[in-house]
């Protein structure tokens, strides 16, 4: 198990050790290591359960439940796409249309040379400039279809 | 040279609307010192550039970068207290919005913060319960459930440790005043958690941000340090930890349920806890905590500041105070509009969306998110308070108000909802599980032509059955929308139905 395992996710996994007392929390765990490899390879599994004391169904029940805590690696960009209702309303599908034929990709997907990820979100609370578009946590409010290939032009 | 000061909102859905390129443009330059604001919620003028002038602050509306010169000289600018959508409201939670830095404490204090918690350290915990109580305020989450009832419980109920829980998980669709707050005044919610941490003797306090909020969660952890340093992070002469747990629900809608949030906070699957007992006698971990809305926090420090009595002469019988409704959509004017309740549904769209967006004619309107009920055209007369809303068998949930043009197909706006009940449901109970995954499989029969009438009264049927039997709202409210739907455009359906 140790072998593949990067030294950077060991020392992770030895602090994120509950201290004495302590409650365990697997979620956390989760989190820290999606932060540090950008998603989660499910062969860490048992070294996660390991560091908190927990069964290995327990750590994959958690894994498998939250929606966003990946478990294959993204592309280099990745672009969220609202689909609040405000951005519904503002017509956003036809900006996930002109991002989908550019990309060549549907939502959920990864362009082939792994430059872009391509994400629906339920809402990031930009409704009152909807639609809005986020990539790599910079939001562009007022998005139309006309705006997709400047911005994406921007990425590559 | 002398140096011309500039605001500049840095809200996120400001950023988004350009503020943050005119910053870019402007950061350089030696005759301009720029400020970073919170907005003022009028987000169809953003992105807006202020400064100061003898008429009070001066708006450039719609600013680009090329205007500057125009800005320098002070022409053509309309002063911020002309804007109608603004002056028509009534701002207390948000009336330092547009005119303070966010993470200014010195700012805070000037503009009447940590007043609040000043009386209430001087109060006994009894006290600072029976001034909520007497405020009326009711929570702003979405349950509307009456604040200091939850307090006194876990107030008198007994045990080791206490905890203090900020929902900043803002999972409607829709809804934008929680991030607002955080990014705008995160010292309101420090300020709100602190008091309610002294009313009922919590050790810890914790905000749950949602990961769509990476730049609130920032705020937040600035806001708390600089309020650590300043020796304001205290209850009762300890030291009072706020942590911001951040991304945690990972996407997950029914985390912002407050006992799936209490299971997402220590670490497990986000699914929802059978009540009684409820997190005011057994939360996290198991001791008495309070979860309540961000928005609920922030009212709290003027409700202490300026007294119970004062929320209470706001608003109407059963809804006192201010409603904040955020308005989105295909209104001409969309933002962020702080009113006494009891205007009309009407009267807001008309006085501060102005109306719809060139172009446009409105069909349905949606208040309180995704699982909140469609209004049409003839139902907008309806006043805005919670009990009004909860006689016509709606809900105004957490303030969100979405305006649908007679583009929008109703059948797909149906289907769209189901399917996101259907991703969103934790699985702990049958009727929300099967149910809303059967209902989004009718509405796609529908869609492709295929159903017969025996399906529309299934989805009827089903509705009923997830209203009358689910274990959370989740699943008691997601066959509203639908059901609102199929009542008020019935053609749209039938028209697709097998012939
Ligand atoms: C499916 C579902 C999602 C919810 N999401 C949120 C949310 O995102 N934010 C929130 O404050 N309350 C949310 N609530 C309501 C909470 O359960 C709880 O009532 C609220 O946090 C209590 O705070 P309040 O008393 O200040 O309103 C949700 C409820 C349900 C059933
Ligand atoms: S109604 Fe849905 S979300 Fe709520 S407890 Fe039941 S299955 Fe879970």
């Amino acid at each position: 198990m140790e072998t593949f395992l990067p030294n950077a996710l060991d020392d992770l996994l030895i602090r994120a050790r509950p201290a004495q007392g302590a409650p365990p929390n697997i979620l956390r765990v989760l989190h820290a290591v999606h932060d540090l490899c950008g998603y989660i390879d499910p062969r860490a599994i048992p070294a996660i359960a390991h560091s908190q004391g927990a069964t290995e169904a327990n750590v994959a029940g958690v894994l498998s439940y939250y929606p966003s805590l990946n478990t294959q690696p993204a592309g280099r960009h990745r672009i969220q796409v609202c689909l609040g209702e405000s951005c519904l309303a503002n017509r956003c599908v036809r900006v996930v249309e002109a991002i989908q034929s550019k990309l060549g990709i549907e939502l959920g997907q990864t362009t082939p040379d792994g430059q872009f990820t391509l994400e629906p979100v339920s809402c990031v609370g930009n409704c009152a400039v909807s639609p809005g578009v986020r990539i790599d946590g910079e939001l562009n409010g007022r998005v139309r279809p006309s705006d997709v290939a400047g911005l994406l032009d921007r990425y590559r | 040279m002398s140096r011309v000061r500039l605001y500049l909102s840095n809200d996120t859905s400001s950023c988004a609307a350009g503020a943050e390129r005119l910053a870019e443009a402007w950061r350089q330059r030696s005759d301009v010192e720029l400020v970073r604001t919170s907005s003022r919620g009028a987000f169809f003028l953003e992105p807006m550039v202020e400064r100061d002038s003898s008429d009070g602050r001066l708006a450039w509306c719609h600013a680009t970068a090329d205007d500057l010169p125009k800005i320098l000289a002070g022409d053509g600018g309309i002063p911020v207290s002309s804007i109608p959508f603004l002056s028509k409201q009534t701002r207390h939670a948000f009336a330092t919005f547009g005119v303070t830095e966010p993470l200014s404490l010195e700012a805070y204090r000037a503009y009447g913060g940590c007043a609040g918690f000043r009386k209430a350290r001087q109060m006994s915990p009894s006290a600072i319960i029976e001034e909520i109580k007497t405020s009326r305020l009711r929570g702003r989450g979405g349950a509307a459930f009456p604040v200091w009832k939850k307090w006194e419980v876990a107030a008198t109920t007994a045990a080791d440790r206490k905890y203090v829980v900020a929902n900043a998980d803002e999972g409607d669709a829709g809804t934008y005043c929680d991030r607002m707050v955080m990014e705008g005044d995160p010292f309101r919610l420090i300020e709100g958690l602190l008091i309610c941490a002294r009313a009922i003797g919590a050790e810890a306090g914790y905000i749950y941000c949602r990961q769509e909020y990476p730049v609130a969660a920032a705020c937040l952890r600035a806001a708390i340090r600089a309020a650590s340093e300043a020796g304001w992070l205290e209850s009762d002469g300890q030291p009072f930890p706020i942590e911001v747990v951040s991304g945690a629900g990972a996407g997950s809608y029914v985390c912002g349920e407050e006992t799936a949030l209490l299971e997402s906070l220590e670490g497990r699957r986000g699914v929802v806890r059978a009540r009684p007992p409820h997190p005011a006698q057994s939360g996290l971990y198991g001791r008495p905590t309070i979860v309540s809305n961000v928005l609920t926090f922030a009212t709290i420090p003027n409700i202490l500041a300026r007294g119970g009595a004062w929320h209470a002469s706001m608003g109407t019988e059963g809804s006192r105070g201010t409603a904040v409704l955020q308005l989105g959509g295909r209104v001409k004017q969309p933002g962020l509009i702080e009113v006494p309740f009891g205007l009309t549904l009407r009267q807001v769209l008309d006085q501060f969306g102005q109306g719809m967006a060139d172009g446009a004619r409105l069909k349905a309107v949606q208040v309180g998110g995704p699982l909140g009920s469609l209004f049409t055209d003839a139902q907008l007369d309806i006043p805005i308070c919670f009990d009004a809303f909860a006689k016509a068998d709606a809900i105004l949930g957490h303030g969100g108000i979405v305006v649908f043009d007679n583009e929008t197909d109703m059948l797909e706006l149906s289907r769209h909802l189901m399917a996101f009940v259907a991703d969103e449901s934790c699985g702990k109970c049958v009727p929300c599980r099967i149910g809303s995954l059967r209902a989004r499989e009718i509405l796609e029969t529908v869609q492709r032509g295929q159903a017969t009438e025996a399906d529309l009264s299934l989805l009827t049927e089903l509705g009923d059955t997830m209203k009358a039997a689910s274990l959370c709202g989740l699943g008691a409210r997601a066959p509203y929308p639908v059901l609102s739907a199929l009542e008020h455009f019935p053609v749209e359906f039938r028209n697709r139905m097998r012939s």
